[in-house]
């Protein structure tokens, strides 16, 4: 009888444990467009494990190692530029709401990125913030054709 | 080696020929090939000659630890060690490493040991003058571009806090990042150690998990994509401690990092998890840091946290809010319509063109429309909008934005809460007594892990509990016994509220050995597993009311079956009042109808006073009446955390 006791408590706690710590798994990135989260396939309370598709540390020393683009179309705008085509690609939505704010760390960061000097970011990001709709031209826009309608307003600063 | 070493001393003049001629030979190949090894020798011997074997950061580099059966290596994978027994002695993996920094360059550089193990040849180059001109490997190209790319500027230690509805995670994950000197925090790579697994199955992973049987890596990536998995998708708010680590300490942190590519430790979700793991990486960067010793043997990642606080190595701390929070934060810049509005537009309600209408006044039209966006993409995030929808909608919500202007403000401050770190410590002991009818008691109570609802609030979510294996004992001065009051295995609660923006289920497990009454009037300690599922709402000036369908299954006890299944419930409001005081009433009541038939009822009234960082007082009235027994008992217990 105890030993039942005991038994049952340990596997309770075990399985307990197990749905605490169980984790993102499967992660998986869904394109290059809008919308394309990196989803975990199950939705732990705890994340202690990763995808087997995202180990290895360094990679190939490259910036995006992890990242979803390598399926993806690579863009002739900002074409030697690799951080920002994977920093795009990878960032669609939040970059798309901070380019409609015109404000935010992803505006921030494409700045950056696209060596934009500091003395321009205000006016770059007004600039952004007005032709908003000529850089996202629609729901099925992907960062290829993103970049390639931001890189005139980068060229004129 | 062996050769060299039985060679006789030359002396005379007098060698035979044959001699003479073996001797020249014998020069002839050392100099085209044995030179190294000669002077792998003189290394070997010089290494031996400083102890540099038993030298703290070799064991650092190595992981080697003490154990129950001597002194052994926590890496797994033999591919970590040159030596065969590498894993038990440090000597030999330090014999060995030394004579394979001298092997002669292959076609791959980096598969070279100078360039496998950077973090080991740094130091021993270092400590021995090596003169790494002479060495036919004398630097690892692949690292140093590896570098060049990164540019770090400094290192954080991260920790995403608890999921606002799931109190489990409190027990959370802690990562490393190293910024660049590209100048945004986004670009910062994100160092993790993490068990590799397509297990999906709740309580076989947490067996294997216990038990060491998954492999754990280390892994690398971009900090965005971090976040994207803890603030955009868990809804998890992430704490930044950034370090005092020199460029040197990260740079010495990388190599280690570096060498520990592809490299095998097993996973044990208590002790070698996550957060403990990372440490040798920290560990590795600065020589004389020991926060590998320093660790419990139950390493929880909130703990390691204050551990480096301790350690005096964080210098600023930041709050990143989560995908939830901000839109908590947005919602309460608003009036109700306008927050409504931002909410129905997001679930595509209303067009987009409500948010420039008339029901949303000019000086609230950014914020109801930045709600807007980031209410949708919550949604989004979980998954109940389907992507074609988020795509159109999201697209005419910031279109309108766009045209709100206002571009370069800068984003919203976000008050932060109050740090985790800074809220009361993970292991909790109590003292106290009470009386019971007409009995009296003492009692004493420890729990390792983690946090109450009683407790203080400050550093934790609010209506929220999460407890491993308390114990509890009690004295009655009638019977002249100690007894086994409770065992709490798991006890969790999280009642979170329900408003316009998040509708989560409050909800509550527990399971555990408790003392309680039965059918001939005495106590005795059954085991009980309870769940139970319900809502709670925010009420001004009442505070946080929630009501719960429960199930409970008893076994053991004195009674005729001796075991007991029923359901019930519970309603109850918990309140904190000047972030002191806490209180918390509520009504449960369960029918058994299976097993042993009986109902019991309970009316609680608990107080808690948090009188200083780690110390606070509880009080509670109890009545309960079960198998038609009533009986009423008041507590009071002084409790310590530490």
């Amino acid at each position: 009888m105890k030993k039942a006791v005991v038994l049952v408590v340990l596997i309770a706690a075990m399985a307990f444990a197990g749905t605490a710590m169980a984790a993102t798994l499967n992660q998986k990135n869904t394109g290059c467009g809008l919308g394309s989260m990196l989803f975990a396939e199950q939705n732990g309370l705890a994340s202690q494990t990763f995808a087997v598709t995202t180990n290895g540390t360094f990679g190939n020393g490259t910036f995006g190692i992890t990242s979803g683009t390598s399926n993806c179309e690579k863009p002739a705008s900002f074409s030697s530029n690799q951080k920002l085509q994977e920093f795009v690609a990878d960032n669609m939505d939040n970059l798309a709401r901070d380019i409609a704010r015109g404000n935010g760390e992803y505006l921030n960061t494409l700045a950056v990125l696209a060596g934009v000097p500091e003395g321009s970011r205000s006016e770059f990001y007004s600039r952004l913030q007005a032709n908003f709709s000529s850089i996202y031209t629609s729901e099925k826009v992907t960062h290829v054709e993103v970049l390639k309608n931001i890189e005139p307003l980068v060229t004129y600063l | 080696m062996m050769k060299k070493k039985g060679m006789p001393p030359c002396a005379s003049g007098r060698i035979p020929f044959l001699f003479a001629l073996l001797f020249i030979l014998a020069l002839s190949c050392g100099d085209a090939s044995g030179q190294p090894a000669a002077s792998a020798d003189v290394l070997v011997r010089k290494a031996r000659g400083l102890g540099l074997a038993q030298d703290p950061y070799w064991l650092t580099l190595l992981h080697y630890k003490p154990g129950i059966a001597g002194r052994r290596s926590l890496v797994d994978d033999p591919r970590f060690f040159l030596s065969p027994s590498g894993n038990r002695d440090p000597s030999a993996e330090m014999d060995a490493t030394l004579h394979a920094f001298l092997q002669p360059a292959g076609d791959d550089e980096a598969a070279h040991p100078v360039c496998r193990f950077v973090a080991r040849f740094a130091w021993l180059k270092e400590r021995l003058a090596l003169d790494e001109t002479k060495l036919p490997v004398p630097e690892c190209r692949r690292f140093n571009n590896i570098l060049r790319d990164i540019r770090p500027s400094s290192v954080s230690l991260i920790f995403p806090a608890a999921h606002i509805n799931s109190p489990a995670s409190m027990f959370g994950h802690t990562l490393l990042t190293v910024d660049t000197a590209h100048g945004s925090r986004l670009l910062a790579w994100a160092i993790n150690y993490t068990a590799v697994t397509t297990e999906t199955f709740g309580p076989l992973f947490a067996v294997k998990g216990l038990f060491g049987l998954y492999p754990g890596y280390f892994s690398m990536m971009p900090y965005y994509t971090k976040l994207q998995e803890y603030n955009d998708i868990e809804q998890r708010d992430i704490w930044e401690y950034r370090l005092n680590f020199t460029r040197d300490e990260i740079t010495r942190l990388l190599m280690h990092a570096y060498e520990m590519d592809h490299i095998r430790s097993d996973y044990y979700f208590f002790d070698e998890n996550c957060s403990y793991v990372l440490f040798f990486l920290l560990d590795a960067g600065r020589p004389g840091l020991r926060l590998t010793d320093e660790c419990r043997p139950w390493v929880i990642p909130l703990d390691t946290v204050r551990l480096v606080q301790q350690n005096g190595l964080v210098v600023d701390t930041a709050w990143r809010p989560s995908r939830a929070s901000r839109v908590r934060s947005l919602a309460s810049l608003l009036p109700q319509q306008e927050r409504l509005a931002a909410r129905s537009v997001a679930l595509g309600e209303s067009r987009a063109q409500r948010l420039t209408g008339p029901d949303v006044a000019q000086e609230h039209r950014t914020v109801t429309a930045d709600l807007a966006a980031e209410y949708l993409q919550y949604r989004y995030a979980k998954k109940e909008v389907p992507s074609d929808a988020f795509n159109e909608r999201f697209l005419q919500i910031l279109g309108e934005r766009s045209r709100m202007g206002g571009a370069g403000k800068g984003d919203y401050e976000i008050p932060a809460p109050p740090r985790p770190d800074q809220g009361h410590l993970s292991n909790r002991l109590s003292f106290g007594g009470g009386v019971r009818e007409n009995d009296s008691f003492i009692e004493m109570g420890i729990r390792p892990a983690y946090h109450g609802l009683m407790d203080d609030d400050s550093g934790y979510v609010e209506g929220s509990q999460i407890i491993f294996t308390g114990i509890g004992l009690r004295y009655s001065f009638e019977t002249e016994r100690l007894m086994l009051q409770n065992v709490d295995l798991i006890d969790i609660v999280s009642i979170s509220p329900r408003g316009d923006f998040f509708q989560p289920v409050s909800w509550k497990v527990r399971t555990g050995l408790a003392r309680k009454p039965g059918e001939d009037g005495m106590d005795h300690l059954v085991y009980d597993l309870t769940a139970g599922a319900g809502l709670a709402w925010d009420i001004p000036l009442l505070g946080l009311f929630y009501v719960m369908g429960e199930v409970e299954g008893d076994l053991g006890g004195r009674s005729e079956e001796r075991w007991a299944l029923g359901s019930g419930g519970s309603a109850g409001v918990l309140r904190s009042i000047d972030g002191t005081w806490k209180i918390h009433a509520f009504a449960r009541d369960v029918y058994y109808a299976l097993g042993d038939r009986h109902n019991a009822l309970e009316l609680s009234f608990q107080a808690g006073f948090a009188c200083r960082a780690n110390g606070s007082l509880t009080a509670g009235v109890t009545w309960k009446r079960s198998y038609g027994v009533r009986d009423t008992e008041g507590t009071l217990s002084w409790n310590l955390f530490f």
